[in-house]
């Protein structure tokens, strides 16, 4: 009979690429995201606006159905640009709750034990770190954002044809762009705010905090100053601004006026570039005390 | 024989303070031990090799690779058990050590075989399976030291491994650490300031003080080294006894109550000590050559230069 | 020995519960003056005696009286008692001289004469310079020094120290361990717990062995080993020729077992009659001409008597 000896040996077989190992971060993560009931109810009604629109869409462009149900092509809301603003304030909105509900546990976590420097000591960099943890969040919200928004945009090109397409192409890019800027300010925010707050209410609370408060300061400006520039910290205005400039949006229903795009594009930057800082800040292997 | 580890001139501050001066020294032991009383750099040292922090001035090399240029290289050969509590509280243990592997560059498959390997040579059992969160300090320790050990580097850095564990526990950890330098397959630095952890370890010594280096020893060679001064616990008549010693021409001194240190002249053997001992019915309970121990090593590193402590 | 309660530190047959947990069962101690060690697994119940001593907890059962006086009455206990626990907690923002300060004051003595006591305090664990730096800043043994500190300041008779050693470097805990034979040597009860065995051994005057919550061994640690008749004696001689000494052995009746060195340079011998086969080994020696290097019982300090009585099966890990 052979007794096996286990013994501390090397490894020597390969390794994964190094580029796409901030993905490993969003595939452990998403183990304990979608074990959660409550997500995946959410997750589940997130899809339902997107469900509902593409009826809207396909019953715009079949008769049929309609002489059915006895209305008419003018009673259903049209097919444009608005069309798509409007879809994608909805889902943005989820895409704000959804991040409140898995956001906060994932730097803080690692945080509250000391575990950044077991990450730090691996080949993985701080940078990668972040991507990757910024990335659970970039999938989640891309899947009920601009993917669906793709999608319904597609469907409706095939139901109309080629020309309506290419007339259109610009509200696609628009789709994306106005997801992406909500996507990363969102996700950035969030483990900015996971990394500095351990408590799993209060990083809830921060993050409502960050879109509440300055809008009722900006709002408070502007009746005081007469300046639309205090909405400058209003992130919610921000996004508008821009959304609204890409879909080349005239509906105005704000108490403050919109800001210039570039104003809004500014001020997005400028949100971000303190967000790194503050997470760069606190994304170490140890902290100094002086 | 190839260096694990080539200081050149290190030197670390924080801001204006200098942490680490002027360490030049290749050290190539299987088990290489950091010592040094607080706030002499030790945790610098390990976290400016570790990548954590980029050097001042000078530099350091690890299996010959540069640490300012070949960090993230180096990280894939490194192993890391932080003195500190380390760990996430809601993953399970296999989770996280397979984590910690992945991260290291091992496949997914891969990663999973080796952390039940690893939990498996530390001895967590069906443990593995609880969350982190719920584990005993002692669990936690040997979960720290199989993330380190599960994408089998080269060099492992364990900081005060031995850190509230009860004797049990600190005998397997002391044992798992030698069995890891005697495979062979991979180099080992402790720093510790339980000097019987260092001294059942370690091969050789690097005694910091304020940012330099103390003293270096190679405590093998100390061992094999000067082979005349005795120490003995005797029972029975031990003035008898001393004066038997004095008769072989021996200087001794006794240095307690059943306690002797003695030099043993040229041509004089032990056998004769036992000679006298049988003679006058004494027991010789307790009989070694003293040699420097890392205690005696370390108090008169810590003393040199100034004259005090 | 008969000395009267108020120098003693009494356990009569006191049990703890944590509800269905148990913390201790059926202590029965008198602890006298001097250092006395309590050492076993975690989770074996060290720190509850000491909670339980402190008044910090009550007992589910039995009755403590520490030098006279009633864990119950803490205003008057903590005058003679002093308690450093293991955790590394502070009040925010104060220097370690504000620390010690602080607690004197509410202990009821006047600014000059606190002021005077913290730095007599601070000096005697080596923190004089660092007094006026904020805890925050200081290292782990620092801290665990500054603890320290506080806990001697107020003059007690009693300490009780949990872990005292704990992240020490070499110096510190040579030195540690001085002022601790010095508070010994004045009078002074000293209680505390540690992991590490071979200083255990080497400072304390008694040892108090736990396991599980139950005392299993009690007294001087020399003493302890001795009445443990049932486990023979094991020594370890190196020597050139092991197979010699061997058979030379087994020629008295005593020897239970003998059993050479993996790395075939020593011999282990285990004997019931240490007194007998020490005699004969010098015999032995002479006549086989054997060239010994070392002699010394393997198992005549704390840890065997650990491994005897504990094992490594102790605890709850």
């Amino acid at each position: 009979m052979a007794v096996y000896e286990h013994t501390y040996k090397l490894y020597t077989g390969k390794l994964t690429p190094e580029w796409s190992r901030f993905l490993i971060i969003p595939r452990h993560a998403f183990r304990d995201v979608f074990a959660s009931k409550i997500f995946m109810g959410f997750f589940v009604l997130c899809f339902v606006c997107p469900l509902v629109m593409a009826i809207l869409i396909y019953l715009h462009y079949n008769t049929n159905a309609l002489l059915i149900m006895q209305l008419k092509v003018s009673d259903i809301v049209s097919i444009n640009g608005e069309f798509f603003r409007q879809f994608l304030w909805v889902q943005s909105s989820l895409a704000f709750l959804l991040t409140v509900l898995i956001g906060p546990p994932l730097v803080s976590r690692d945080m509250s034990n000391n575990a950044l420097p077991l990450y730090l000591c691996r080949p993985f960099s701080r940078a990668e770190y972040m991507i990757g943890k910024m990335s659970v969040l970039v999938i989640l919200l891309s899947a009920i954002t601009w993917v669906p928004g793709l999608l319904l945009f597609i469907f409706e090109s095939y139901l109309e044809g080629a020309g309506w397409f290419a007339h259109n192409i610009w509200i696609a890019g628009a789709i994306v762009v106005a997801s992406l800027a909500w996507i990363i300010v969102l996700a950035l925010l969030s483990i900015t705010v996971s990394a500095w707050l351990k408590w799993r209410i209060a990083a809830s609370a921060g993050l409502f905090a960050v879109f509440m408060i300055p809008g009722v300061v900006g709002t408070l400006i502007y009746f005081m100053f007469d300046t639309r520039w205090g909405n400058i910290i209003n992130l919610s205005a921000i996004l508008e601004s821009i959304s609204k400039s890409l879909f080349r949006s005239r509906s105005d229903f704000n108490a403050v006026p919109d800001l210039p795009a570039l104003g809004a594009w500014i001020g997005l930057a400028i949100f971000c570039a303190i967000c790194l800082l503050l997470l760069s800040r606190r994304v170490r292997a140890y902290e100094v005390v002086r | 024989m190839n260096s694990v580890i080539e200081l050149d001139n290190l030197g670390v501050e924080f801001g204006k303070r200098p942490i680490l001066r002027d360490l030049t020294r290749s050290l190539s032991g299987r088990a290489i031990g950091l010592l040094g009383p607080n706030g002499a750099g030790k945790t610098t040292l390990i976290h400016t090799l570790l990548g954590f922090h980029p050097p001042t001035s000078g530099s350091a090399r690890i299996f010959g690779t540069d640490i300012r240029n070949g960090a993230k290289q180096i990280r894939t050969q490194i192993g890391y058990m932080p003195e500190r509590d380390s760990f996430i509280a809601n993953m399970t243990c296999v989770h996280f050590v397979r984590l910690m592997a992945e991260l290291s560059g091992l496949p997914a498959d891969a990663a999973l075989e080796r952390a039940h390997e690893a939990l498996f040579y530390v001895g967590l059992g069906e443990a593995r399976y609880r969350k982190l969160g719920t584990y005993s300090l002692g669990m936690k320790q040997m979960a720290k030291l199989a993330q380190a050990i599960a994408h089998g580097p080269k060099l492992i850095f364990l900081d005060e491994p031995t850190n509230g564990l009860d004797p049990p526990a600190r005998k397997r950890m002391i044992d798992l650490i030698r069995e890891i330098r005697d495979s062979g397959q991979a180099k080992i630095v402790l720093s510790s300031h339980l000097l019987r952890d260092v001294e059942e370890c370690c091969e050789e010594i690097l005694v910091l003080k304020e940012g330099r280096i103390a003293v270096y020893c190679n405590l093998e060679e100390e061992r094999k080294a000067n082979r005349k001064f005795l120490e003995l616990e005797t029972r029975g008549d031990n003035d008898a006894f001393a004066a038997g010693v004095a008769g072989l021409g021996c200087e001794y001194a006794l240095t307690g109550d059943q306690r002797i240190k003695l030099v043993l002249q040229p041509g004089v053997e032990i056998r004769d000590l036992y000679r006298i001992a049988d003679e006058r019915q004494v027991q010789i309970r307790r009989l070694n050559f003293k040699r420097d121990s890392l205690e005696d090593i370390f108090l008169k590193a810590m003393e040199d230069g100034n004259g005090g402590l | 020995m008969d000395q009267s309660p108020e120098q003693l530190i009494v356990f009569e047959d006191v049990s703890k519960f944590y509800g269905e947990i148990l913390g201790v069962n059926r202590v029965n101690l008198s602890i006298t003056p001097g250092i006395t060690s309590l050492v076993g697994p975690n989770g074996s119940g060290k720190t509850t005696l000491m909670n339980l001593m402190t008044g910090l907890l009550r007992p589910t059962r039995g009755r403590i009286s520490v030098l006279g006086i009633s864990p119950n009455q803490p205003e008057v206990l903590f005058h003679k008692l002093g308690y450093c626990s293991q955790f590394d907690s502070f009040p925010r923002g104060l220097t370690g001289f504000q620390f010690i300060y602080s607690y004197l004051r509410v202990h009821g003595y006047m600014r000059s004469e606190a002021e005077q006591l913290s730095m007599k305090a601070l000096d005697r664990v080596g923190l004089v310079e660092a007094a006026g730096r904020k805890v925050a800043a200081y290292s782990k043994g620092m801290r665990q020094r500054v603890r320290l500190a506080q806990s001697i300041a107020h003059g007690p008779v009693v300490l009780i120290l949990d872990e005292p050693l704990n992240g020490l470097d070499p110096m510190a805990r040579a030195e540690t361990i001085r002022l601790f034979r010095q508070l010994a040597a004045e009078g002074l009860h000293l209680i505390m717990s540690s992991h590490i065995l071979h200083e255990v051994d080497m400072m304390s005057d008694r040892v108090v062995l736990l396991n599980n919550g139950y005392v299993v061994a009690e007294g001087e640690v020399q003493g302890v080993r001795d009445e443990m008749d049932e486990h023979p004696m094991q020594i370890l001689i190196r020597c050139d020729r092991p197979s010699a000494l061997a058979s030379r052995v087994f020629d008295q009746d005593s020897v239970v077992e003998a059993r050479i060195h993996a790395d075939r340079g020593g011999l282990f011998v285990k004997t019931p009659d240490a007194d007998g086969f020490y005699l004969l080994l010098n015999r032995i020696v002479v006549e086989g001409e054997l060239n010994v290097e070392s002699v010394a019982p393997v198992d005549d300090d704390l840890n065997a008597v650990y491994q005897y009585l504990i094992g490594s099966g102790g605890g709850n890990s």
